[in-house]
């Protein structure tokens, strides 16, 4: 994330005396808790994963070293790579998808509107409701035999459909309630991008005979693409780590039909104790988020515009 | 003229409120299941129950358990709350108003970890706290959090940065050391970015399903998301129950949008304009 500029105090200059030591000690010991936190469930966990990979494990006896073995038993299994497809498959249409209609209503939102507190409020209740609780209702809401959708399909003439006992439509249908639930943090966080652009150049725009499509264009989009790129990208990352809603509503089924990649791996662990398989499948999980960012940011990152 | 621009606002608002109303309905939905009585809950599709009834939030208050998962959920992430609190603004100040040898290795490497994803982590961590003897127990659910997250040390960084210098200096010279500038004078001031913190924090937790669900079996130790996981895969469901267990699960975290939804919008924004 090379185009991240973190604003840094300015830099330590060797220099001591009693007082500076001091606040040496204090700034140490300050931050000690969260350190020893980060060190030992963080840290620490993420070395440790990377060895655990090499090895065999069902956390009972000791690891043993087995080398690549992992790698080479997960890239023969067959599930792991129909998680792996899953997973892409879910990102590709979650993120698009998600992303774009955020803009849409955050362009929407973006005028001198009395009520927009309480409209940015409304938006962002289903991010708000934890995924297990919003997977159930959309369970209910699927159902076949008395789901409200089925019931506006059979209203309008048609037949019902068996959204999560499809093995087709399952994962489509998992999809659709994800963009549904994160949609408004994604709408609240281009909004504040939309917010930033100097109104300025929309006058001058309008001055000069341009209509809201010419000003959408070529004002809105260049101006606001660092921050939609920077939300492609967080939501990239957040999709492909996607656990909460499969396994609330379809448990990686029918049959393997919604088993995405961090749902497999949870059942390698902790169903079937192969904790060193599982820990090389978190291996790969990072090497296929810096993979996928490093693309994102080849492909698209040079359409960015930083300039304000 | 004026009258064509009331106009098009009057349709800009009818066209949000209708975008709104569709967003919202699954969960109008639910409002609605939760208050239905089981007949009409396979017999009508009509919005507004015809009965309203309190019973499904008895049943699942007490045959569901509910009630139990609620006071678990409130203590667990109340605890991780106040622990992040105090942890993060402490590392906060220290990184952002304090100098001292390693400093700005240290916070590269709190950020250098933000991308790693939570699968990574999750069985050295679980070891850990097996091997703590905690696994099974409130502990073990709180232990790993409690101690505050990269994304709060850097949020109340950020914050820490932005007082005066001359602040610190000030303080100084009547005699104070760093640690009482903090608690007196810095700390007091970063009250809207703490309950940005807290608020995010809270809800993060209040709805996480994949650490207790790896580290609690006992009934009693269950916390709400995966108390309600638990009826996933069950036949012949309640449903109106279940909604009313959905409903309470979910309505402490909607008053709190409602009275902080500033500090909720602030916690979203602050990742993407803080660049």
């Amino acid at each position: 994330m090379e185009k991240t500029i973190v604003p840094m105090a300015s830099t330590y200059k060797p220099k001591s005396s009693p007082k500076k030591r001091r606040q040496w000690l204090t700034g140490y010991l300050m931050i000690l808790p969260n350190f020893l936190g980060f060190f030992i469930f963080m840290l620490a966990p993420i070395i440790a994963t990377v060895g655990l990979g090499f090895t065999e494990w069902d956390l009972v006896n000791n690891p043993q070293w087995i080398g690549l073995a992992n790698y080479k038993n997960l890239f023969g299994d067959r599930i792991f790579w129909l998680s792996f497809r899953k997973t892409i498959w879910f990102t590709l249409l979650n993120v698009p998808i998600q992303s774009f209609l955020a803009l849409l209503i955050a362009v929407l939102l973006n005028r001198k509107l009395k009520a927009l507190n309480l409209f940015r409020t409304l938006f962002i209740i289903p991010w708000i409701c934890m995924s297990v609780a919003v997977g159930l209702t959309w369970t209910w809401l699927f159902n076949t035999q008395f789901g409200y959708i089925n019931h506006v399909l059979t209203s309008l003439g048609m037949e019902r459909i068996g959204w999560l006992t499809s093995d087709k439509l399952a994962l489509y249908a998992v999809i659709f309630v994800n963009v549904w639930q994160y949609l408004g943090w994604h709408i609240i966080l281009l909004l504040a991008g939309l917010q930033i652009v100097p109104q300025e150049l929309y006058e001058a725009a309008t001055v000069d005979g341009a209509n809201n499509w010419m000003k959408f264009w070529k004002i809105t989009i260049p101006m606001i693409s660092p921050i939609f790129f920077y939300d492609l990208v967080v939501n990239m990352i957040m999709t492909l780590q996607i656990f909460d809603l499969p396994f609330a509503m379809t448990n990686g089924g029918p049959g393997n039909a919604t088993r995405v990649f961090n749902l497999y791996l949870y059942q390698k662990g902790f169903s079937f104790l192969q904790m060193g398989e599982a820990c090389s499948m978190g291996v790969i999980l990072f090497g296929l988020i810096m993979v996928a960012t490093f693309f994102v940011f080849k492909f698209l990152g040079s359409r960015v515009n930083y300039e304000m | 003229m004026e009258n064509k621009v009331t106009y098009k606002r009057l349709l800009l608002y009818l066209m949000i409120i209708g975008i709104l109303f569709l967003y919202l309905f699954p969960l109008l939905w639910q409002l609605s299941t939760s208050l239905k009585e089981s007949d009409e809950v396979f017999s009508g599709y009509n919005l507004i129950p015809k009965k309203v009834t309190w019973s499904n939030y008895k049943i699942a208050w007490s045959q569901f358990n509910v009630k139990k998962y609620l006071v678990n959920t409130i203590f667990v992430s109340g605890l991780i709350m106040v622990g992040t609190i105090i942890c993060c603004s402490m590392a906060g100040y220290a990184f952002g108003q304090l100098k001292f040898p390693g400093r700005d290795f240290l916070f590269f490497l709190y950020l250098g970890t933000m991308m790693v994803p939570g699968a990574v982590t999750l069985i050295p961590s679980y070891y850990i706290i097996l091997r703590l003897n905690m696994a099974n127990s409130f502990a073990g659910l709180v232990l790993p959090f409690f101690f505050g997250s990269a994304f709060g040390t850097f949020l109340l960084r950020q914050f820490y940065m932005t007082l005066p210098k001359d602040l610190y200096e000030a303080a100084t010279i009547d005699g104070a050391g760093s640690f009482q500038i903090w608690l007196k004078v810095m700390f007091p001031l970063s009250k809207p970015a703490v309950a940005t913190l807290g608020v995010m924090t809270l809800v993060q937790h209040w709805n996480s399903l994949l650490w207790p669900l790896v580290i609690t079996q006992s009934p009693s130790l269950k916390v709400l998301a995966v108390g309600l996981s638990d009826f996933r895969l069950f036949r012949n469901i309640q449903w109106n129950s279940l909604m009313a267990a959905v409903m309470i699960a979910i309505l402490p975290m909607l008053i709190i949008l409602f009275f902080a939804q500033k500090f909720f919008v602030k916690g979203i924004q602050f990742s993407g304009v803080n660049r």
